[in-house]
């Protein structure tokens, strides 16, 4: 039994967690939920040691708990499965789960045989059929996030906390996972669950956490709830809909991909494409779909002039003129803006603030004379934190110091002020909580009804198929299928994604396409 | 048991600490971020006093606190604190320079034998070594992104090209500087325009003084006000993000070692004409003191975090502490264990700011 009691923890400026009490109980797969900044990442640091400075009591097992550091916490059996990726990129697998206590021969010195293979044990238990010997940085994303599940595994913990462990995972990932969760928890483990997606924690918890602001909520049995209910707790007043439903009419083609192909350098972790064509209108919303590794980035990238010419061939026309794709400052410069997969590594420049985050790429634009207006630049970022909501104590903070839903924000507010008539988007809703999500929806159907085109790449099929007029599939880097949301469910978008064009049992897939 | 938790422990606090609930409640921040924030105004100011305290008397005066001596002190800085200014740029961009010693050798023995030897006027001479500067920084530059190479490789490479031209140039020997009229004669306006004086209200203020304030005052300037500025942060807090935010990261990184380049070219010309000589052998150990100045100044190795003005509090640090310690008649090799310490100790201070 894991009780909370009374626990509050601030930082300067901010009160993080007020008075928290709940319990958990032995074996029980509890979800916490909450708002980005709701204090669940603030529990659960003080959870695993990483805070050590805080107000009420935490009670393991009826005894009380102060933990020295996340080493203790260990040691008392609490293991955390991190929702960003904590890997050592030059790193093998093996050496990667065995970090900071390797196996060692008699003679002292390290015992890689020992180490990879009881991480190769690890990697079956997952079904992940990769060796332990492979360096990290060779994985997807998805594919890491497991060897992070592989390393709290071996940690053989009693506690688990899973924070958003699926976020980068796809359908087949997640139910392996789903798998694994199952049997630690007849094992008799005891697991705290964060995560935004409804599906999954109502498919698995016993019992939902709510906490909004650092308050303790609610905590309800998970049998008697709703997932409108859950959502009315977290954000304190009902959400319509998440959706918004009228996107406009569409306009004109404002983009026209053909024959594009892409021949990444060996190299790169890069897949390759193959002969993807489709045009996009105005005002129109064109999901990319597929599974991991299928190309949706790099179809995105290509576009946006991630890659050098000789790479790629095909022919892209953005507004009746020749896109030459050959660097981001030529995609902008002709209307294209491109939010990235992940914010942190590939968007935002951390140690700068929410102001020159928002107008790094739109500087020309408050420019007089080649310099930047001060006034001007004031105007461009009040607009933006207005316009978007953007939750921050000043726009000259640190970006990195704001939540995941806010950072999204500041990325999309960086491409808006471009003032874009075609944006990208890979993975817009990633790691964000529901409120922003519904934001970000509400901010598309508004930018389509404005003859803003959206190319949206995404592995959640729900948002796909409420968002996009047409979606477009992708198998093994080759175009499978484009799909109109009137004819587009599940069943065929898995169907085509899988190379099974004719839709027999997608769900039964295992398909990895480069397993 | 792992150390998997640990790494996340400073990378991810900002998270959670200001968080987006719409009426935090303000907990009354301590006022050492204040100290921490201005850290290296603060050790400049307790040296200063440290400095007069420790001075000794002349005739009932303070020797450090003379207005002569405390503008030695910025005159002597003035060489190292106008490469800095210029490291710093490099380093902003998560960059860094070894060659600006070599280079200022190179650019030396350029004005010394442009003068003596080639018989250039004064702007000639000016220009010529401003160019070969330049030219040496553009080089690095483009070597480094074209080839995409690491700039501590390029740079590194540079150092030794360019004192072996230089060797190679002067003929092994330091080119002597002497003025006068005619052939073969450097023009006397050079020493006055490099190393002379300028009086101001009585104040004979040393020209070093006003090329090193007026570089920094312009390159702050340019960092704060300028698009360009605005790029080499970006460039050097997340180079993907800026590349795709459509920051042209190559021409930004060329552009900060070409204008350090020409930094080191200025930088010369006040070296040649103190000494009044060219010598392959100047300028050594310049970069080290340009990037102790860099990142005693609060500057991060990692690029993307630091300002001019922490760079030419850095660099007056280092004189400062050379002049005060050189004053009590300190040996110079203590100076150089003391200088160690202060770089450990202004790191270790920068890091807490965080």
């Amino acid at each position: 039994m894991l009780r909370l009691q009374a626990v509050s923890k601030s930082f300067p400026g901010v009160q993080a967690l007020d008075n928290v009490s709940f319990d958990v109980a032995p074996g029980e797969i509890h979800a916490l939920v909450g708002e980005n900044g709701a204090g669940k990442s603030t529990l659960m640091k003080i959870l695993c040691g990483v805070h050590t400075d805080y107000g009420g009591e935490i009670l393991l097992d009826g005894e009380r708990l102060h933990l020295s550091g996340p080493r203790d916490a260990q040691q008392h059996g609490i293991a955390i499965i991190h929702q960003e990726l904590n890997l050592i990129p030059e790193l093998t697998i093996a050496e990667n789960i065995y970090l900071g206590r390797e196996p060692r021969t008699s003679l002292g010195t390290l015992s890689t045989k020992v180490m990879q293979r009881n991480a190769a044990r690890l990697l079956a238990r997952l079904d992940l059929p990769v060796a332990p010997s492979r360096q990290v940085s060779s994985l997807r994303i998805g594919e890491q996030q497991l060897v992070e599940v592989a390393k709290a595994l071996s940690l053989d913990a009693r506690t688990l906390i899973l924070d958003e462990p699926t976020s980068a995972l796809s359908k087949t990932e997640i139910d392996r996972l789903f798998a694994v969760i199952a049997s630690l928890k007849q094992g008799g483990v005891t697991m705290i669950y964060i995560s935004h997606k409804f599906d999954e924690i109502f498919a698995l918890a016993d019992r939902i956490t709510v906490l909004r602001d650092g308050h303790h909520i609610a905590t309800v049995d998970a049998r008697e709830t709703t997932e409108s209910e859950i959502i009315r707790l977290m954000v304190g007043r009902e959400l319509a809909d998440l959706f918004p439903k009228d996107t406009g009419s569409l306009g004109k083609d404002v983009m026209r991909v053909e024959h594009l192909d892409l021949r990444p350098s060996a190299t790169s972790q890069k897949r390759s494409l193959h002969d993807v064509s489709f045009t996009l209108r105005e005002g129109e919303i064109l999901g990319v779909a597929g599974l991991m590794g299928s190309g949706r980035t790099e179809l995105l990238e290509a576009i946006y002039g991630v890659y050098p010419p000789h790479q790629r061939s095909g022919s892209i026309s953005v507004n009746g003129r020749r896109h030459s794709a050959t660097s981001p400052q030529r995609s902008i410069a002709n209307g294209l803006a491109f939010v990235t997969e992940d914010r942190k590594s590939q968007s935002l420049i951390p140690r700068l603030s929410v102001g020159q985050n928002l107008t790094l790429s739109a500087l020309k634009r408050v420019c007089r004379l080649g310099f930047p207006v001060p006034r001007r630049e004031r105007a461009a970022i009040d607009s933006s934190v207005t316009s978007l909501r953007i939750k921050t104590p000043g726009t000259g903070v640190e970006v990195e110091k704001l939540s995941g839903g806010n950072q999204q924000k500041v990325v999309l507010g960086k491409c808006l002020l471009t003032q874009p008539s075609i944006l990208l988007l890979d993975e817009p809703t990633r790691g964000i909580d529901v409120g922003a999500k519904a934001e970000i929806y509400t901010l598309m159907g508004k930018l389509v009804r404005q003859g803003t085109a959206i190319v949206m790449a995404s592995s959640e099929l729900p948002e796909l198929l409420a968002m996009c007029d047409r979606i477009l599939v992708l198998h093994e880097g080759r175009q499978a299928a484009i799909l109109d949301h009137r004819d587009a469910n599940q069943v065929n978008i898995m169907a085509a994604a899988t190379g099974r064009a004719n839709g027999h049992d997608p769900s039964a897939d295992g398909d990895r396409p480069h397993a | 048991m792992g150390t998997i938790h640990q790494p996340m422990g400073i990378d991810r606090m900002p998270d959670a600490m200001i968080d987006t609930s719409s009426t935090p409640r303000r907990v009354s921040g301590p006022n050492w971020r204040f100290v921490l924030r201005f850290q290296s105004y603060f050790v400049l100011l307790a040296l200063l006093v440290v400095a007069a305290l420790l001075s000794p008397e002349r005739n009932g005066q303070n020797v450090f606190l003379a207005s002569r001596n405390l503008l030695n002190i910025i005159r002597f800085a003035s060489e190292n604190g106008i490469i800095a200014i210029g490291m710093t740029l490099v380093i902003l961009t998560g960059g860094i320079d070894l060659s600006v010693g070599a280079v200022l050798a190179l650019c030396a023995v350029g004005s010394a034998a442009s003068m003596m030897r080639y018989d250039f006027d004064l702007p000639m001479t000016i220009l010529f070594v401003l160019a070969i500067g330049t030219t040496a920084g553009l080089i690095n530059g483009v070597i480094t992104t074209r080839l995409r190479l690491q700039s501590f490789i390029t740079t590194l490479a540079m150092l030794s090209v360019a004192r072996g031209i230089a060797s190679l140039w002067s003929d092994g020997y330091a080119i002597p500087i002497a003025y006068g009229d005619g052939p073969d004669l450097a023009p006397p306006r050079y020493r006055d325009l490099f190393a002379g004086h300028i009086d101001v209200f009585g104040l004979e203020i040393p020209v070093q003084v006003i090329y090193f304030l007026g570089i920094a005052v312009i390159v702050a300037l340019v960092l704060a006000r300028t698009r360009f500025g605005r790029h080499v942060y970006a460039v050097g807090g997340n180079e993907t993000a800026a590349r795709l935010s459509g920051v042209n990261v190559s021409t930004v990184k060329i552009a900060v070692f070409a204008i350090t380049g020409f930094l080191v070219g200025i930088a010369a010309l006040l070296h040649s004409a103190l000494v009044s000589q060219g010598s392959h052998i100047d300028g050594n150990g310049y970069e080290l003191n340009a990037i102790a100045a860099v990142v005693i100044g609060g500057t991060s190795l990692a690029g993307g975090v630091g300002t001019i003005a922490g760079t030419v509090i850095g660099a007056l640090i280092l004189q400062i502490l050379d002049n005060i310690l050189g004053l009590r008649n300190v040996q110079s090799e203590y100076q150089a264990i003391l200088k160690g310490v202060i770089i450990v100790v202004a790191v270790v201070l920068q890091r807490q700011r965080r």
